[in-house]
């Protein structure tokens, strides 16, 4: 596989109390997410997209009961880490989008505060949390280090340099960090007042009404900003130039408003247009023009320029030109430090490397050894659970703590093994009762029932699983550590420690931004305000203090879509974000999120019942039904091969712009999850069901090595069905479409 | 194309104005169009742009700030803005002198008894219509009475009969004829009535008592929709959200209206129970012989549903036309970055698909020449000025 997987849903099974009985909401699903795709999940309401979503944010509602299943992110399993833990995650990692935005604004909070509020205390959070990753990673670096030089005594540094090695690089890399905050700052406020003065000109030119007062002092405030040395670099005079012309400007036009405003007073006419005169219009030209050409010049290497000033911090290098600047600080970089640490970096990498291979062999033979245990059954709780505590140390031994991507098989692995086995022992204790209960209450029916009298409740279905079965599970969690350290050592010889010493210093640096990315509550404003005009909010700076009862629903959505943003999180979940808008903002909003995946590497999970907004966002579709997925695979796989009858319906019954026969709209409702089918739940709606339909459930077939669906009528000896005239039509016309399109 | 079907619903120069503050929101602006019997009339636009608000106003649940509608040739709705603005302007020009205090005087005459009549006519409207009902019923009546001359018995009954009718009809009114379903089908029902007595509420107004009659009513419109007559006893929370929205049609259906105005009946639902609930519609529009007046921003339906199609844009009406036609060639900018918004169900095509993005200061430049609603070809109105008209007579060609 050569993705990352980012998030991985394994046999999750959620339940909810009701004064009815249990309702099954998710049953039994297991999807993968990878970075930067979009999986979209479809289904009808009350098919459990919502309640999966949900579990994956830790916000399921209090009566649901987790039965199964794990939930893995970043080497921790969502479903059981503490709230204090899930905290951290939730917004900041994992950010949600929800279907009714008026249930996710606090109805008393201007809007602006709400988006601020996030921003400000995740900023907090991350400078905390990123100084302590980084100072972990750079301790265990340090450790590493000092290990591999006293088992290597013929390298030529000595374990006392390690410790000052390292601290430099600490010390040089905030810096660095620190100038090229400042410089990205500056360059952000030179793009928006070119932005401004474009809006300026433009509604000049076509003779609308602006507030020219207002824009200009946005402008100067704009210019205001631009003052790090690094972007300005030679231009300072300029722009101090600029800068008086435009006050000169600000106070001729605020003159005119004044005076056009007395002339209104007197004649009682109308308010002549605002416009921003010619010579305004002169003086923003040449501030663009200057602002663009400080735009267009070659970027500054920071991070070599940042060791250098570390070293001589009396020296100016904005002097320089960039390219000047960065050939210089290299060679100074790489001469003094660079090449010895990346040298130093190397051996920790490969000792480290060998050290946990080692272990994984080591770990593998323990495994094997355990399974058979298992497998042969009849082991005691004792001694299982002092097994299951030397094999997890067995295995966290052998991950290598240089890893910058964590591996979640290995680090949930012990938490997974201790649960299985707890329940191989709950079974084996509970089955009985169960058994009992289940009889008794069929004794009663029955009993009633031979009396003739009315029964309007239904026997609940026994949960029962024999030891077998647990024990097969218990193997499955071992096998699946097993296979992924097999496959780790069957690699082992293409190890590349020269990208792995480059992941951890691009690693190190991402933390060093984290620590000394300040938000203040004005920068945190103005960021808003952006975010705002960016979801398509007009007039942001006006609105940022209203209510949000003063916004309209799509307006609301659009809000609600901004703060789930502005925390700038790895994982978005949209549950329903664009239902209940317009197909314009539907389409701007799904623009923006797609605009937003590509610019931050974003995965999304996306959950919809709108089949068209499906094809647009989505890389991979899972189709849900009654808490199973029925239909899992790419887009294209989906939409021009359904297999699964419920994707057929659900492709069916919209009608697109060449519909024109009647719609075949799926019969009857779904059905009622306290009382689950025992066959494949879709039957009773299914046109196509098979007797078997009612009697089993169907398992995944594969279609190929992407697509799967639960169908029977994908089984060898199934008859062969026409997929309804409405879809093959309709794809017919796609192909012809797209063949166009590819021209 | 059909010019000469009888219009049902003729819309006028409507306009509809909020207070707000010091300003007036001017949600409907100069809308106008008619609607003919029998066909389905889309009305889109993005939301906020007035299509409800139109909806509204068609059935009285606003007083219209100025135009007229029409219904069956009646005007059931005025609004006095316009004239009372005109004679604003007129006091004006004449203390500029730009007009002779006779000619004011004719102004200030004309409008006010223009405005009279418009007050007149939305008030009295459903009395002119009740007092018509009677008329009819007594000429028929008194028919049947000499015909039952000389018999006791069936002249007591035949008095009955007529005088629950006259009753009855006293209390009708014509807006009934013209029904609502809404969006929102747990707002829209209230939560502590059963369905009977849902459906059976715009009855009961309208004066009719007899138990029996209004059951029977339920049970049948209860059919009609696909529901059963066991549903009539529950509540409506006990209703899945299609179930729910059967429910809203069955009671705009049990009284027998000409027309529907569904306002987005179907966005509120699930994917699956939207094709139920299109189906119903496209079934019940067969059978009654419905006129609908369909409100909706998901242009794929409204495309599958309508007959002809209304674009509106902040307040404006800036397109009309076949639905076909309205699809095939799209004339204003506005409705045609509305169209490229629609997504299909088509991964490959929707990965291409290119969004016209609609600035109307870059578009237009109407600070010479104003705009206004023209034919373009039979049948297809543009709102345009001269400029653009030439443009878009060159586009269809």
């Amino acid at each position: 596989m050569n993705k990352e997987v980012k998030l991985s849903v394994n046999n999750l099974r959620i339940s909810f109390r009701t004064d009815a009985g249990k309702v099954q909401a998710v049953r039994d699903i297991s999807f993968d997410l990878y970075k930067g795709e979009t999986l979209a999940i479809v289904g009808e309401s009350g098919s459990g997209k919502s309640v999966t979503s949900k579990a994956i944010m830790g916000i399921s509602a209090v009566n649901s009961i987790h039965e199964g299943g794990e939930i893995l992110y970043d080497g921790q399993d969502l479903v059981r880490i503490p709230e204090e833990e899930m905290h951290k995650l939730r917004g900041d990692k994992i950010a949600m989008i929800f279907q009714d935005p008026l249930s996710s604004l606090n109805p008393i909070m201007r809007i602006g505060k709400q988006i601020t509020e996030a921003m400000l205390l995740k900023n907090k959070a991350n400078r905390k949390e990123g100084r302590e990753t980084f100072n972990k990673m750079l301790e265990t670096l340090s450790v590493m280090m000092k290990q591999a030089l006293a088992a290597n005594p013929g390298a030529k540094v000595s374990i006392a340099e390690v410790d000052q090695y390292i601290k430099t690089f600490d010390n040089f890399n905030i810096q660095a960090t620190k100038l090229e905050n400042s410089y990205n700052d500056a360059r952000t406020a030179a793009e928006e007042m070119i932005a401004a003065i474009e809006d300026l000109l433009f509604m000049t030119e076509k003779n609308q009404k602006v507030d020219v007062v207002a824009t200009l002092k946005l402008i100067s405030r704009r210019l205001g900003e631009i003052n790090d040395k690094y972007f300005v670099a030679g231009n300072a005079e300029v722009l101090k130039a600029h800068a008086v012309a435009l006050a000169a400007a600000l106070r001729a036009e605020k003159k005119k408003v004044k005076l056009s405003d007395s002339v209104k007073k007197i004649a009682g006419g109308s308010a002549s247009k605002k416009q921003a005169s010619p010579e305004t219009v002169a003086t923003l030209e040449a501030l663009k023009e200057t602002a663009q050409t400080m735009l267009d010049q070659p970027r500054y290497n920071f991070f070599r320029i940042g060791y250098y000033v570390y070293k001589h911090p009396e020296t100016d290098l904005s002097r320089m030109s960039a390219d000047e600047a960065n050939e210089m600080a290299i060679q100074f970089l790489e001469q003094d430090f660079l090449h010895s640490f990346m040298e130093l970096e190397k051996i920790a990498v490969q000792y480290s490397f060998a050290k946990t291979l080692e272990n994984k062999k080591h770990a593998i033979k323990e495994l094997r050894k355990a399974i058979a245990y298992f497998k042969a059954g009849g082991f005691n709780e004792q001694s299982a659970e002092s097994l299951c505590k030397i094999l997890n140390k067995n295995v966290l031994a052998a991950i290598d703590p240089l890893a910058v991507v964590k591996d979640n098989v290995a680090y949930t692995f012990g938490g997974a093994l201790e649960r299985e086995v707890d329940k191989y022992f709950f079974y084996i204790k509970n089955n009985p009762k169960e058994e009992e209960r289940f009889a008794r209450q069929t004794a009663k029916r029955e009993a009633l029932l031979a009396k003739g009298k009315k029964v309007d409740w239904k026997i609940i279905p026994k949960s029962v699983i024999e030891p077998e079965v647990q024990i097969e599970s218990i193997v499955s969690v071992l096998n699946r550590v097993l296979t992924r350290f097999e496959a780790d050592v069957a690699a082992a010889d293409s190890f590349d420690a020269d990208k792995r010493c480059v992941e951890i210093i691009d690693y190190l640096k991402e933390k060093a931004s984290q620590v000394v990315y300040t938000l203040t509550p004005r920068i945190a404003k103005e960021k808003a305000i952006k975010l705002m005009e960016e979801v398509g909010i007009p007039e942001a700076r006006m609105r940022y203090r209203q209510y949000p009862f003063e916004f309209s629903g799509g307006m609301r959505q659009r809000i609600v879509i901004a703060i789930a943003l502005s925390a700038n999180p790895d994982i978005l979940i949209c549950d329903e974000p664009t239902t209940a808008l317009d197909v314009t903002i539907q389409a701007q909003i799904l623009e923006l999120i797609n605009k937003l995946k590509r610019e931050h590497n974003l995965s999304i999970i996306f959950i919809t019942h709108d089949l068209g907004v499906v094809a647009n966002m989505a890389d991979r579709i899972a189709v849900m039904y009654a808490g199973k997925i029925v239909e899992y695979g790419t887009a294209e796989e989906v939409f021009y091969d359904p297999r699964h009858p419920y994707t057929w319906a659900l492709l069916s019954s919209m009608p697109d712009l060449d519909t024109n026969e009647k719609l075949d709209a799926i019969p009857g409702t779904p059905p009622n999850m306290i009382y689950p089918p025992v066959g494949d739940a879709f039957a009773e709606r299914n046109k196509y069901a098979m007797e078997i339909d009612f009697e089993m459930q169907p398992p995944m077939y594969e279609v190929s090595p992407t697509h799967y669906a639960a169908t029977w009528l994908l089984h060898p000896n199934a008859p062969k069905v026409e997929i309804p005239k409405i879809i093959t039509e309709r794809i017919k016309r796609m192909k012809e479409r797209g063949g166009n399109h590819g021209e | 194309m059909e010019n000469n079907r009888e219009v049902l619903l003729k819309v006028e120069h409507l306009c509809q104005y909020f207070r707000l503050g010091r300003k007036d929101l001017k949600a409907v602006d100069d809308v106008s169009f008619e609607i003919h019997k029998g066909e389905t009339f889309g009305l889109v636009g993005e939301s906020g742009c007035g299509k409800t608000t139109t909806g509204r106003s068609i059935i009285k649940l606003y007083n219209i700030t100025s135009g007229n509608v029409y219904f069956k040739g009646q005007r059931i709705g005025a609004g006095t803005r316009s004239y009372k603005d005109a004679i604003k302007q007129a006091k004006k020009d004449l203390e500029e002198k730009k007009i002779t205090k006779e000619e004011y005087d004719r102004i200030v005459a004309e409008n006010k008894a223009l405005i009279r009549g418009a007050k007149l006519d939305s008030k009295a409207v459903d009395k002119q219509y009740a007092e018509s009902l009677v008329k009819s019923l007594v000429a028929e009546y008194n028919e049947k009475f000499a015909a039952a001359q000389g018999d006791e018995e069936q002249t007591k009954a035949l008095k009955r009969e007529f005088k629950n009718r006259v009753r009855v009809a006293k209390k009708s009114k014509l807006i009934t004829q013209i029904q609502m379903i809404f969006q929102d089908p747990i707002a829209s029902l209230d939560p502590r009535m059963t369905v009977r007595d849902i459906i059976a509420e715009g009855l009961v107004i309208n004066g009719i008592t007899d138990k029996d009659y209004i059951n029977e009513k339920v049970y049948e419109i209860l059919e009609t929709v696909g529901l059963v007559r066991e549903h009539a006893d529950r509540y409506p929370h006990e209703f899945s959200g299609g179930q729910r929205q059967r429910i809203g049609i069955a009671r705009a259906v049990v009284m027998q209206p000409e027309m529907i105005i569904a306002d987005e009946p179907i966005s509120a639902l699930d994917v699956s129970i939207q094709a139920q609930v299109i189906n119903l519609l496209n079934d019940l529009r067969e059978r009654l012989g419905l006129t609908i007046l369909f409100i909706a921003h998901d242009l794929s339906v409204v495309k599958y549903f309508s007959d002809r199609i209304g674009v509106m844009y902040f307040g404006k009406m800036v397109e009309l036309a076949d639905s076909d036609e309205l699809f095939k060639n799209p004339l204003h900018p506005y409705t045609r970055s509305l169209l490229s918004a629609i997504p299909l169900p088509d991964p490959v095509y929707e990965k291409q698909r290119v969004r016209i993005v609609y600035n109307p200061i870059a578009e237009h430049d109407y600070s010479v020449d104003a705009p206004s609603f023209r034919e373009i070809t039979p049948g297809h109105f543009v709102r345009c000025n001269d400029a653009e008209e030439a443009k878009y007579r060159e586009m269809i060609q």
